[in-house]
């Protein structure tokens, strides 16, 4: 059977509703010669890494390379200190240009970190990056093991598993898809609106849903924005201006993505435009620390109701769907059970409706001589001390952004009420950026006087006698005069809330996104891919990753759109080829891989040369290889991972072994 | 020399990992960058890093696919161990001189095969070990370096010639002169990164005097598998530290040194490599003198309460002195926060200072730009736009905005990338207004 | 090196899922923990993929355990874990009318940062086979 009548041809898709419309299309590999086995062309070169010692320091590396290179198929094997430096790299390379091997086992590392740079080093050689195995000799060997005798023989057992499986590998070929150059960005706040400026700015059209009326997100409801003390609804204005009215822009206000579903270059999304949010002003009034932080917004749970439904395409799907600010409990330093006792936005906002000419600040028709801010409110939650909400998790994580909210409204309060004492209760303060640290000594030289507690004992706050000169006392035991036990007197006392992560509904049920243990979305990898998720397609801004204060929200915003403009800007996007494919002549219709395939879409019965004959989108399907396991006639394989490597490798591991009993 | 195009759309200064990040973002795109780099490899202080908080990721497994792949990108130029002479504004491009430094080694004939090296007599500190292994004077920086051609210290080489003899591609030309080069872009980055806050900024910490009281950087290399010695010894006499001590803010946060600002990585650095050493020096103490603990990233929380629970000592104090005893090992006075205020003298045997980041330079000597009071490239609209200098066509990366940590600094070179793409991206539109206006 | 063989332990094949149980063995050796040697970790998109017979096969051919390390319910592929889960079911029950001991088979899931429960997993194996070599 030739190669081309293994691939499949570009077909145009017919799909549900929420599925794809775009031609897709498996490239013929670049290689014209199938090299399927061993027997033709050069053969393997099996290339071993010391790793610096890290390898080489429990395995005898060159043992390692003696024994590869008798097996079958093997026509090289070296070893090179640091396989992934240039150096290790143009050995390879020389040893494919010069027809010494087409086809390449390395032993290093987990292909998690260096698969890529190995694939694209094939890609230089001219040769297909997908005949590359590699045996992960050091996590899964030298790092765990430490007799070396042993360790030895089983990175050669490893080595010999790879080679097993690199007998069989073919050259494989991207799946091709159409990308629409449009992005579905989910959040209206700070991130969203920063994000779809960019987007456009870099070509790519853009719809953003936000669950509000009003775009803005959270920042909206603030007050004043550290470090420099701009008004937040300027900001928020300047931001909303930038995109408002641009034709580029389709805003869905009101609005909640309903579904979501494809995949990248092709999510296709249903918005629910018109609804009226039930749950907006819950979410106001539990609002969260003062100034800084990024997007609330669309979260798209919103018990609404809609008026009408449209459907949007997309290349990728931008979620900025922000955070929920920490709700504090009853049980928590009085709020909402003692008079005087409010959180950081709300004091924002108090600050924000009163007069310039208010001469004194009044709590229940009280005046306001002394104000305490606690921090950590909802953050840094310890096992034994902080107790979780019912069916949740304790906020283990600092929220980042309220210490220097909580400074930037004390300076704040000194500059309108000279006289008022400030009290500032404090765990450590992280006054961590640029122009934080001079808030910090402003609050400082501005009287405020701080008080160090420690994480397993909280101040304690409780309702004054009535003959009291302030409403509340608070008892702290105060690490910055030496441990002693001081009760405080308070009119108003403000909790600086943390962040907790968002509410993000549906669409984290559709796109299967991951979320790491503080409850935030999770990156691929902070460093290598920070603002990609997991699922193709599917990018992060702002705070729904995690604490993010409005510049870093902004940055990320600005990350994102470059990574879509990476991915759509060829206008089609290539996805990896590990899809399920079907030999026709072993088909026999039986349809068990119709049954067990759990992807709607991806694989049908088809007519096809007088019977039928199973049939695979590869744009849908996943490669989770369910149809595999029930051919009864060995019909399907999922590339890359096909059951004659599976065998392969167990008999390499087996290899001398007495057949068990 | 390689071939160097002599229009670009970026010109991108510096070549870590903001540089590199930036690169490839735009090469991505189909632009065709220039990454200059005065250094003689590109990766810089990230490839020097041992392991990364808070996933304790290998340095250089995050760095080197990066580095490969911005070296292999057909659209990326680097050209290290060059010098920014200039840059000036003209029209609506910017005109860049640059001087190719002479690494006195044809760079088309060098193979990086170190024969070289293995023959040259002459011994000079290596930096990129924290000055604590020779490097010869003619080498190729370390192991990973990228490219992998040697160069000769111009300076200590006794021109001996051992190099010449032995070199297979006869590459050593001692008669090599800086080269000029000039390069026009429509777009500038800079990425200039920042540098480490001399040792000896506190005398009272005797940094530059006492040869156990040692940069956070050495002890990267300390903690490296490939470093110096291959294991954590104490500089002075090679003995195995019993107990290492953290002095927090030596050199941040400190109106005195004209450094007021917060470094932003040194509790986590600290509280990293407090956890490296309990691994690698599993008897040692390790103690960790602090004001606050800035543990504000995502993840750094909790790996703060790691490092508690693993037994690493958090003392909230100052300390005031550092003195060597004849044993060489050091005493600490320390001011007691968390004890009544009182004043101890507590010994260790190691001490790491965690000094902080300044500017690696200043760049508005080569470039238009402005420079905030802290030092660092001036962002006058940071909350929206941290990545924009505020002059057209000139954006700014990584940590020469300020200190900050390797996650921040890539999303900020990524958001770099985005202006300048975005940038050129209007100046084409309105470049094609303006042509089919005329038609 | 063949004569070894019949001294050393009993083989252990991991199936480890590429989203999940792969980086959990690779977070076991970034945290430089300890486990036996006779572990051999094949990386598998979802063990879904491999027939009833698989396993069987590996029977035969000398392999003393399985542990299939998936995501559990965390799968990234749709309706797989159920399927797969369905499977083991089914071939724990043959194994017994094969007189094959089914401490031989194990499921377990396996996070990318269960280090601990890998090292678990490997060690109640061992154990497994060790008490069968005993009978």
């Amino acid at each position: 059977m030739s190669e081309s009548d293994k691939l499949p041809t570009p077909t145009p898709i017919s799909t549900p509703s929420l599925t794809p419309k775009k031609a897709v299309s498996v490239q013929k590999p670049p290689l014209a010669a199938a090299k399927n086995d061993k027997t033709s062309g050069p053969g393997i070169g099996v290339y071993v890494c010391h790793c610096g010692g890290n390898i080489a320091d429990v395995v005898d590396v060159k043992g390692v390379v003696d024994q590869a290179s008798g097996l079958e198929g093997v026509a090289i094997a070296r070893e090179n200190s640091f396989m992934c430096s240039d150096p290790g790299q143009s050995m390879i390379l020389e040893d494919i240009r010069a027809g010494r091997v087409d086809r390449v086992v390395i032993a290093a590392c987990s292909p998690s970190l260096h698969e890529t740079t190995f694939r694209s080093l094939l890609v230089r050689a001219d040769v297909n990056p997908f005949l590359v195995e590699q045996a992960n000799i050091r996590e899964q060997c030298s790092w765990v093991h430490h007799n070396h005798e042993e360790a030895t023989a089983k990175a050669a057992t490893l080595v010999r598993m790879a080679v097993g499986k690199a007998r069989h590998l073919k050259p494989l070929s991207p799946v091709r898809v159409d990308a629409a150059k449009r992005a579905l960005v989910i959040g209206g706040g700070v991130a969203g609106l920063r994000a779809a400026r960019d987007l456009v700015g870099l070509g790519i059209d853009v719809d953003l849903v936000e669950r509000e009326a009003d775009l803005g997100g959270f920042v909206s409801g603030l007050d004043r924005l550290y470090p420099d003390g701009e008004v937040a609804g300027d900001f928020v204005e300047r931001l909303v201006s930038d995109i408002e009215g641009d034709p580029r822009v389709t805003i869905h206000r009101s609005a909640e993505v309903r579904r979501v579903g494809g995949y990248i270059g092709n999510f296709t999304a249903t918005i629910a435009s018109g609804a009226s949010s039930a749950d907006q002003s819950a979410d106001q009034s539990a609002d969260q620390s003062a100034d800084q932080s990024a997007d609330q917004s669309a979260d798209s749970t919103s018990a609404s109701t809609s008026n009408v439904e449209v459907e949007v395409e997309a290349g990728v799907v931008v979620v900025a769907t922000g955070f929920r600010p920490y709700a504090p409990t009853r049980r928590e330093f009085g709020c909402g059970r003692l008079p005087g006792v409010v959180t950081l936005p709300d004091f924002g906002r108090m600050l924000a409706d009163l007069p310039d000419t208010a001469s004194s600040l009044e709590v229940d028709g009280r005046p306001v001589r002394s104000v305490g801010f606690i921090h950590c409110v909802g953050s840094r939650q310890l096992e034994g001390v902080h107790k979780p909400p019912k069916g949740g998790t304790l906020n283990k994580h600092c929220s980042r952004v309220c210490c220097t909210a909580t400074l930037q409204t004390a300076t704040q309060l000194r500059d309108r009420f000279a006289d008022v004492a400030i009290h500032d209760f404090y765990q450590d303060i992280r006054a961590y950026g640029r122009g934080h640290e001079e808030l910090y000594e402003q609050a400082s030289r501005a009287d405020v006087i701080f008080h160090r507690y420690a994480g397993d004992t909280p101040p304690k706050v409780r309702k004054a006698p009535e003959d009291d000169e302030n409403g509340l006392l608070v008892n702290v035991v105060d690490g910055l005069t030496w441990g002693e036990e001081l009760e405080i007197g308070v009119d108003l006392l403000v909790l600086s809330v943390g962040m907790t992560p968002g509410d993000i509904g549906t669409i984290i049920d559709n796109l299967k996104l991951a979320t790491s243990a503080d409850g935030f979305l999770q990156e691929v990898h902070p460093k290598l891919r920070p603002v990609e998720m997991a699922v193709n397609g599917v990018l992060l801004a702002g705070a729904c990753q995690g604490p993010k204060d409005i510049l870093e929200s902004c940055a990320s915003a600005s990350a994102v759109a470059v990574k879509a403009a990476v991915l759509l800007g060829k206008g089609y996007v290539e996805l990896e080829p590990y899809v399920a494919e079907v030999d026709s002549a072993r088909c026999t219709g039986a349809g068990q891989c119709q049954e067990a395939c759990p992807v709607e879409g991806a694989l049908e019965l088809v007519e096809e040369g007088g019977g039928r004959r199973a049939k695979v989108n590869p744009a849908i399907c996943t490669g989770c290889g369910c149809c595999v396991a029930v051919c009864p006639s060995g019909a399907i394989n999922v590339a890359g991972w096909t059951l004659d490597q599976f065998a392969s490798m167990v008999e390499a591991i087996t290899e001398g072994e007495e057949v068990a009993s | 020399m390689p071939q160097i195009p002599a229009t670009v759309d970026t010109l991108i200064i510096g070549a870590g990992i903001a540089g590199l990040q930036s690169a490839l973002d735009l090469a991505e795109q189909g632009y065709k960058v220039a990454v200059v780099e005065r250094l003689p490899t590109i990766g810089g202080a990230m490839i020097g890093l041992s392991k990364v908080f808070p996933t304790l990721d290998c340095a250089s497994c995050i760095t080197t696919p990066k580095m490969a792949a911005a070296a292999h990108h057909p659209n990326i130029t680097l050209l290290t161990y060059a010098e920014l002479e200039s840059v000036e504004r003209e029209g609506e491009v910017f005109r860049a001189q640059v001087v190719q430094k002479p690494r006195f080694v044809d760079e088309d004939l060098c193979i990086g095969c170190r024969l070289c090296e293995y023959a040259c007599d002459t011994e000079i500190p290596d930096p990129y070990q924290g000055g604590y292994s020779a490097l010869r004077a003619i080498h190729i920086p370390f192991g990973n370096a990228i490219p992998q051609l040697a160069l000769i210290d111009e300076e200590r080489c006794i021109l001996c010639g051992k190099c010449v003899n032995v070199c297979p591609t006869d590459a050593i030309d001692f008669t090599q002169k800086p080269v000029g080069l000039e390069l026009e872009a429509r777009t500038v980055i800079v990425a200039t990164g920042w540098k480490l806050t001399p040792i000896d900024a506190k005398p009272q910490y005797g940094g530059d005097q006492i040869a156990n009281v040692i940069s956070p950087l050495q002890m990267e290399r300390l903690l490296a598998p490939h470093g110096p010695y291959g294991r954590v010894l104490r500089p002075a006499d090679g003995r195995v530290p019993d107990s290492i001590a953290y002095v927090q803010c030596a050199g941040s946060r400190d109106a005195t040194l004209g450094v007021s600002y917060c470094s932003r990585v040194c509790c986590m650095y600290a509280i990293k490599q407090a956890m490296l050493l309990s691994g690698a020096v599993p008897m040692a103490d390790i103690t960790i003198y602090y004001m606050d603990i800035r543990a504000f990233g995502k993840g750094y929380e909790e790996f703060y309460r790691t490092a508690e629970a693993m037994g690493v000592q958090f003392i909230k104090g100052k300390v005031a002195r550092i003195s060597e005893q004849d044993n060489r090992d050091l005493t600490l006075r320390v001011e007691r926060i968390d004890e009544l205020g009182q004043v101890e003298e507590r010994h260790h045997d190691l001490v790491v200072l965690s000094l902080g980041m300044l500017p690696a330079y200043d760049p508005s000597r080569l470039v238009p730009l402005e420079i905030a009071s802290d030092g660092f490239v001036a962002t006058p609209r940071a909350k929206e736009a941290p990545c924009h200098t505020g002059v057209e066509g000139i954006f700014v990366a990584g940590t020469a905005t300020g200190p900050k940590d390797i996650v921040d600094t890539i999303v900020e070179a990524g958001g770099a990338a985005s202006e300048a793409a975005r940038y050129m991206r209007s100046q084409d539109q309105v470049a094609v207004a303006a042509g089919s206006e005329a038609q | 090196m063949r004569e070894d063989d019949h001294s050393s332990p009993p083989k252990i094949l991991i199936l480890a899922t590429t989203s999940c149980a792969y980086p959990g063995a690779d977070a076991t050796g970034q945290a430089h923990l300890s486990y036996p040697t006779n572990t051999f970790i094949m990386n598998v998109p979802s063990p879904a993929i491999l027939p009833e017979q698989f396993y069987f096969d590996c029977y035969d051919r000398g392999i003393g355990g399985i542990i299939v390390m998936s995501c559990g319910v965390e799968c990234p592929f749709e309706g797989a874990y159920e399927q797969l889960a369905a499977r083991i079911d089914r071939v724990s029950l043959a194994m017994r009318e094969r007189g094959i001991d089914q401490g031989r088979l194990k499921l377990c899931a396996i996070c990318t940062v269960c280090t601990k429960s890998f090292v678990k997993a490997v060690s109640d194996m061992n154990e497994v086979l060790a008490a069968q070599e005993v009978a």
